[in-house]
């Protein structure tokens, strides 16, 4: 067996390794996407909307105004 | 089930249709004159038609390898050339540069969202405020940035927090809260080269430029995955931005870097929230007003990219979905060249880089597979990747010299073809047909290290 014939064969083994490891990534991507946990955020109201933390609300009026 | 999700369907049924009445109408003349046994007829027909189908990709492939090149090597010589003639002509004085607004949209930032800020503090030029927009972050962004802001330095920092909306409607906030003349939008977690703003803002001298975009870089070279982003970055982005900036059509202004015309921006109407690759899609519009877009190779922005392969997948996935959403938003270019002008070839450009291009490799590797397997001809799988991988080791070398990286990028050539863009390439795939099949989506921000 020449060196190109060892060489194609380690391409092919890879290829069809990358080809299988590259579905079953896609799939592991998209079933991680769905189990993730809804987080129950404490700051959702009953519409599931987030409320804004406002520390110190900016106010562009009151900022001109300084 | 909608109308367009029905006519999608009735177009994908009609082509299969048609395929199957010619494959019917093949199978009735090889019976007819008893040629041969169909199975192997119509094996060696498809067979016949994907290996033509490849060599009119691969001569594809190589024309436009060549032509970024050649473009490239010349906006590189005209950068040269002009920064020989400005290091003769007289200095601007600092104080006739105008000022730039640095928009720092933030959500869930607090790992790096100091160390982004500070580094802006840094920068070479003497008329700049930042602006960071705290996008309703839950954690603890908008204190830390308020932390800096309070902090004793020369630079004025903003801070302006506001109900979640997305980057799109943090950089809008930004940009109507912007006070300089040029805008300057970038990530959250990005960290600008020194020179960044002077070396933008002299293209906008020319006044048909209206936006520059940035040369954007690996700051995380840890493991393989996020070294060989490091050679994608440099490769595929950065060389392709500078041979379209020599046209002065660059198809994408990187979300991490990119300077605006504040007037530009404003008459564009900002970011829209239609697509998920918000920055392209903004791009294409400035390109469709006549608009000329130039790349500055020398400002830099250093990201930390995904190093785990589930966290790229997912950045890919989106990149893939936003940037065929923002091509099917101004697809009538795509059918009208004389008006469209250069935009004509951009869209189509984009689509073979979005479509073509991955489909066919995987296309490639499949069939090469299939004939080794089968036939026990491995060879043309060996020649198949040697001539994808030569084209990429002659565009790393290249890129590799041009923009002054580390030449051991070089050596993840190999695996960048031989796993890497395989990979993602089949997640591309994966993303289109979803894509045409009007899956929903969701942004899905990354988590970030703190390498910054």
């Amino acid at each position: 067996m020449d060196l190109i014939s060892i060489l194609a064969t380690v391409i092919l083994i890879t290829t069809i390794g990358t080809l299988v490891v590259g579905v079953a990534a896609y799939a592991a991507f998209k079933l991680r996407d769905k189990r993730r946990p809804k987080k129950k955020d404490p700051t959702a109201n009953q519409n599931q909307f987030d409320n804004p933390i406002f520390l110190k609300r900016y106010d562009p009026k009151a900022d001109q105004e300084a | 089930m909608g109308l367009n999700e029905f006519k999608r369907y009735l177009t994908a049924a009609l082509v299969l249709g048609g395929i199957l009445v010619l494959g019917a109408y093949g199978f009735y003349k090889v019976r007819q004159y008893d040629l041969a046994s169909f199975s192997i007829i119509l094996e060696s027909t498809i067979l016949t038609a994907i290996s033509i189908y490849l060599l009119i990709f691969l001569t594809l492939l190589i024309i436009r390898y060549a032509v970024l090149i050649m473009y490239s090597f010349m906006e590189h010589l005209e950068y040269l050339v002009k920064r020989n003639e400005e290091s003769h002509a007289d200095p601007i004085s600092d104080a006739a540069l105008p000022m730039i607004t640095l928009v720092v949209p933030a959500y869930n930032e607090g790992m790096v969202i100091q160390a982004a800020v500070r580094s802006l503090l840094l920068l070479d030029y003497p008329n700049y405020e930042v602006l960071v927009i705290d996008d309703g972050s839950s954690d603890d962004t908008y204190e830390k940035s308020l932390a800096v802001a309070r902090e004793d330095h020369d630079v004025p920092i903003r801070v302006i927090t506001k109900p979640n909306g997305g980057k799109a409607d943090a950089l809008n906030t930004g940009m109507t809260h912007a006070r300089g003349e040029f805008i300057l939008n970038m990530d959250g977690d990005t960290k600008l080269s020194r020179n960044t703003l002077r070396a933008c803002i002299r293209h906008f001298d020319n006044p048909s430029i209206g936006a520059v975009a940035g040369n954007v870089k690996v700051l995380n070279r840890d493991n393989i995955w996020t070294k060989l982003q490091a050679l994608e970055y440099v490769e595929g982005l950065a060389m392709a931005r500078k041979a379209q900036s020599f046209m002065r059509a660059v198809n994408i202004i990187p979300g991490p870097l990119g300077m605006f015309r504040k007037t530009v921006l404003q008459q564009a109407g900002g970011y829209d929230h239609d697509t998920f690759a918000e920055d392209c899609d903004l791009t294409l519009k400035l390109l469709m007003r006549g608009w000329h877009i130039a790349y500055e190779p020398t400002a830099i922005a250093w990201v930390e990219t995904p190093s785990r392969l589930l966290d790229l997948l997912k950045q890919r996935y989106r990149w893939t979905r936003g940037i065929l959403q923002a091509t099917r938003k101004h697809r009538s270019a795509m059918w009208n060249p004389r008006k469209a002008g250069i935009n004509f070839f951009i869209l189509w450009y984009m689509l073979f880089e979005g479509i073509l291009w991955p489909f066919s490799t995987v296309l490639g590797n499949l069939f090469f597979v299939y004939i080794g397997l089968k036939y026990g001809v491995v060879i043309f799988l060996f020649y198949w990747w040697l001539q994808l991988t030569i084209l990429d080791i002659v565009a790393a070398s290249y890129c590799v010299i041009v923009e002054e990286e580390s030449p051991s990028l070089i050596m993840y050539s190999v695996g960048f073809r031989l796993f890497y863009i395989t990979i993602i390439d089949i997640s591309k795939v994966f993303a289109t047909i979803e894509e045409w099949r009007g899956t929903t989506m969701t942004w899905g921000k990354l988590q970030r290290e703190g390498k910054l």
